[in-house]
């Protein structure tokens, strides 16, 4: 017992409860979800607020006699004449492995029901990009299971991958089946116990959806067993412009402390056209002067700094990486609008989704020709570039050319072919959404195809033949899937095995 | 009442010329009110609000508001006074309040700075730090 008094007697004695200096400021005008504070003559640029009844705010205008402040709790429970003090401290959330699997809203707080987060440190919400002497180039691919993505437009650790189309063209379906994809890669890793394996964490931010849309894709993710590597982090449309505002830099924060413990984290910002018009929001209560489309003047720089926080670092930084898939809805398939380019401008490539093509069935909707990625295939396993090498080149052709060809029927032997080599491609790259394709799968079905042996089926049956070729694969001849897993590329042997296989399958198909 | 841009910029000018050696002057006040009364140029009352609020935060700079528990005894209240005349010039003004609430020691405000040393403050401390504990 006296063991107990002591310990007690000395943390006690060393609470420092000594008299306190702090800045004070009054509230002279609160409405919309900012407050205007007289006084607070010490405060700093992003510095947090501490209203009476345990609200803050963050100080984001510095005017000559007054701060304009972004509340981020309960508004109604400020009001003028409060007297509000500095805290010297910035926003902050928790980041660490005990957010996976948690929801959590903008200030990390768990919305899941789940209990409070078990987590040990936390990471200011807004900081500094890594610099050029930290980056290393990216070179280590995200497969996806999207086989278009993979094949065509690949995505490494540590870039910044745009979505972008209309709404309702599956953008979010991309995100979602590529977080599906990294928790099945990294259970297998687990379970292989691999010492090279690097699993790859997810966050998702979602900004301004809708609650329905945000529990349906977590329902998702936790049937497909991913909810386990991922963290949500969720500011729908019923939470005020300041939260959504922040939403994905709390998001950034989270994923940075995976990459600064040399581990490797995917984000998605679902999405920033909505996050652009909440910034709008709370700029223009704030009085900020308005530019092009009422957006403020540092609407760029709002998701540049974002986005750049997205790297992959070299060795001595600890060789993590931050990979971001930002998305952008367009109105009427316009990439040309403000929010667009300027995301456009910033990201190391897009994936753009047309809406005439999801309407033709051609799902994920992807559009080859303004779909890019400048990473190219460095960001591609050797096995993939062997095969998917000419892929792009075959289907923009194919494109061209079946626009052409509208035209007139006669049509001589080589366009035939290559018109009939375009359409099986683009059934071949038609996938269900939530069914990610392991990489060994994509490569083994590309290199039927690029060997000609979907030449003899016929258009309407290409999907029936890759998908019976692929269980074929799966249950009958593993032992040349493995292989391709195991050396990344398809060398004489695998070769062999390959065709043997896939001549063996032909006897079957019917 | 909201200020436009050249009504903001006068009212700043004339809170600039009210300053003597550094420090408000009461004749150049009065003489500023004086002269926008006579002349009432447009949006003259919102000049004069924004002049008085530009005044107001200029004289709480130099305003000390002391407050305690209980009232302090003559002695203590000029040690109080004379403590922070030394440190912040003799043209401080000081007000002595009474506020129960703080149960014990003393709270100063001068500006916006705020030295809370009252009970109040330092249990509400102390309550912060046994839940982090």
């Amino acid at each position: 017992m006296s063991t107990i008094l002591q310990e007690l007697e000395t943390k006690i004695a060393g609470l420092k409860t000594a008299t306190t200096k702090s800045n004070t400021g009054i509230v002279r005008e609160v409405g919309d979800g900012v407050a205007k504070i007289e006084g607070l003559s010490d405060v700093m640029l992003n510095e947090m607020i501490e209203f009476p009844n345990g609200e803050y705010g963050l100080a984001l205008n510095l005017e000559e006699s007054e701060v304009g402040c972004i509340l981020l709790g309960d508004t109604a429970s400020v009001s003028e004449g409060d007297e509000v003090k500095t805290t010297g401290r910035l926003l902050q959330v928790p980041v660490g492995k005990a957010l996976l699997g948690r929801v959590v809203n903008t200030l990390g707080e768990p919305i899941d029901g789940k209990g409070p987060v078990k987590n040990e440190v936390s990471y200011p919400i807004e900081k500094i990009a890594p610099g050029i002497i930290k980056r290393r180039s990216v070179s280590q691919p995200v497969q996806t299971g999207i086989m278009a993505v993979d094949a065509m437009i690949p995505i490494g650790r540590g870039q910044r991958e745009l979505i972008i189309g209309d709404r309702a063209t599956g953008k979010t379906t991309i995100a979602i089946d590529t977080i599906i994809s990294q928790a099945r890669l990294n259970k297998v890793g687990e379970e292989s116990g691999a010492k090279d394996f690097r699993p790859l964490y997810c966050i998702y931010v979602g900004i301004g959806q809708k609650n329905s849309n945000i529990a349906r894709s977590i329902a998702i993710l936790e049937a497909a067993g991913a909810m386990k590597y991922t963290t949500i982090v969720s500011a729908p449309a019923s939470d005020s412009a300041t939260n959504q505002y922040l939403a994905p830099f709390a998001g950034a924060a989270m994923g940075e402390w995976f990459m600064d413990h040399g581990m490797d984290a995917l984000i998605v910002y679902d999405d920033l056209s909505k996050h652009a018009v909440a910034y709008r929001q709370v700029s223009l209560v704030l009085k900020r002067p308005s530019g092009r489309e009422a957006y403020p003047g540092d609407v760029f720089y709002l998701h540049s700094r974002l986005l750049e926080r997205s790297a992959r670092v070299n060795e001595q930084a600890g060789g993590g990486s931050l990979t971001a898939l930002p998305i952008v809805e367009t109105q009427a398939g316009d990439v040309s609008a403000y929010i667009p380019t300027n995301v456009i401008s910033i990201t190391d490539g897009q994936i753009y989704l047309e809406t005439d093509l999801f309407y033709q069935g051609i799902r994920p909707a992807i559009s080859v020709g303004l779909s890019v990625s400048r990473v190219g295939s460095a960001a591609q396993i050797k096995a993939i570039k062997q095969v998917a090498g000419k892929v792009k080149l075959d289907l923009a052709q194919f494109r061209e050319l079946a626009a052409f060809a509208q035209f007139g029927s006669d049509l001589d032997a080589k366009t035939k072919a290559q018109l009939d080599r375009g359409g099986r491609i683009v059934e071949l790259f038609k996938q269900p959404q939530y069914s990610p394709i392991p990489v060994e799968q994509q490569v083994a079905v590309l290199w039927a195809m690029q060997n000609g042996y979907l030449d003899e089926v016929p258009t309407d049956r290409v999907k029936e033949y890759q998908n019976k070729l692929q269980d074929y694969l799966g249950t009958r001849k593993e032992g040349v899937l493995a292989k391709i897993r195991e050396k990344k590329q398809v060398d004489k042997e695998v070769e062999e095995e390959l065709k043997a296989a896939v001549n063996d399958f032909k006897t079957t198909f019917r | 009442m909201k200020l436009n841009k050249d009504s903001r910029k006068l009212s700043r000018q004339l809170f600039q010329s009210s300053f003597a050696d550094g420090k408000l002057d009461n004749t150049r006040i009065a003489a500023v009110v004086e002269s926008i009364l006579s002349a009432k140029p447009r949006h003259y009352l919102a000049i004069l609000k924004d002049y008085h609020r530009l005044i107001r935060l200029e004289v709480e700079k130099r305003h000390a508001i002391i407050e305690s528990a209980a009232a302090l005894s003559a002695e203590t209240s000029r040690a109080v006074e004379n403590d922070l005349k030394s440190k912040y010039g003799g043209d401080l003004t000081t007000d002595f309040r009474v506020n129960a609430d703080l149960i014990g020691g003393l709270r100063i405000k001068i500006g916006n700075d705020v030295w809370d040393g009252s009970v109040r403050n330092r249990l509400a401390r102390l309550s912060e730090e046994i839940n982090h504990v």
